[in-house]
């Protein structure tokens, strides 16, 4: 694995979490239409390893709502939704990332301007 | 693909999760990658690295959901003392037998000894001259008479030799339970590998 890639995959492991329950976020939603929900937004999880561990360990710590529904024309899905508690980590993860964006900018936007020609 | 889902019900099996869960997890995993291939997308899309071993990613799903059965971590704390002092009195009653053994008259009488002889009655059968300072010599002594009166004697017409050989027996038998029993204890408490996703 490229350094570039290795590095991508493990910024994307920190919040990957948060993805998630920004996703469902705008609506319940099963394990593969998370995925292409964020496939559509430009995120895709190939090499990122699987989503369905976090789900499990967001599931465990109360943090989504589960339930069995059917899906357009397919067996019933498990729909996943972010609860209060979820929905508490989401808005402190949001501006936890924030921060570390705005600090980060701050040191390698510097570095950026100086190698600019 | 179902092949997939086939290989992570056998992990999901071999951990113990409950049969719904499992049930649950596996018809979800299968409905989404059917799904997937119907639009067009391989199991890397849906899986991400989880797609190249099933059983690492079954177990890392079943272990985060908090399904897996908990480990067997061998004895609690307080069923181990009563073990510690039985292979304590196995130790104490080998180590005896071998004295027992050793000091009965049927054993051999010779041993050595540094040059400063024992606070017994010893024959020196060295060649003379006697040894300098620092130097060892061969003392012939009786084990009775090192141990003293903590030795059984045959006064009572008891075969100390025989009941030795009988105690040895039987604590070196008792060894092979209590190594497998430790070795049971040691292996229950020992830390799973975290399978990696």
């Amino acid at each position: 694995m490229a350094v570039g890639e290795g590095r991508r995959s493990q910024l994307l492991r920190g919040v990957l979490d948060l993805c998630l329950l920004a996703v469902m976020e705008e609506g319940p939603a099963y394990g593969y239409e998370m995925t292409k929900r964020l496939r559509a937004r430009g995120l895709s999880i190939v090499g990122e390893g699987s989503i369905y561990p976090l789900l499990g360990r967001l599931e465990r710590e109360g943090l989504v709502e589960t339930h069995r529904a059917a899906s357009d024309g397919g067996p019933p899905r498990k729909y996943y939704r972010p609860s209060r508690e979820g929905r508490r980590a989401l808005a402190a993860g949001i501006a936890e990332w924030r921060a570390a964006r705005d600090a980060l900018d701050g040191v390698l936007g510097l570095a950026e301007a100086e190698v600019a020609p | 693909m179902n092949e997939f889902v086939e290989e992570c019900r056998s992990e999901w099996k071999r951990l113990g999760v409950p049969d719904p869960v499992a049930g649950e997890m596996a018809a979800d995993l299968a409905a989404d990658l059917e799904e997937a291939e119907a639009e067009g997308a391989s199991a890397e899309d849906v899986l991400g690295t989880g797609a190249f071993d099933a059983r690492s990613f079954a177990a890392a799903w079943a272990a985060e959901r908090g399904v897996v059965r908990r480990p067997r971590s061998g004895l609690p704390r307080r069923s181990r003392v009563p073990a510690a002092i039985a292979t304590f009195a196995l130790i104490i009653a080998i180590v005896g037998a071998v004295l027992v053994i050793a000091a009965s008259p049927a054993a051999p009488r010779v041993s050595a000894f540094p040059a400063a002889p024992p606070n017994v009655a010893l024959t020196r059968v060295a060649p003379t001259p006697a040894p300098t300072d620092g130097a060892i010599a061969v003392w012939v002594v009786a084990p009775e008479d090192l141990l003293g009166d903590t030795l059984p004697t045959n006064d009572s017409g008891v075969d100390t030799r025989t009941v030795g050989s009988v105690l040895l027996i039987v604590g070196l038998a008792g060894f092979v339970p209590l190594t497998l029993f430790w070795l049971w204890v040691g292996s229950g408490s020992r830390p799973r590998r975290r399978p990696a996703y």
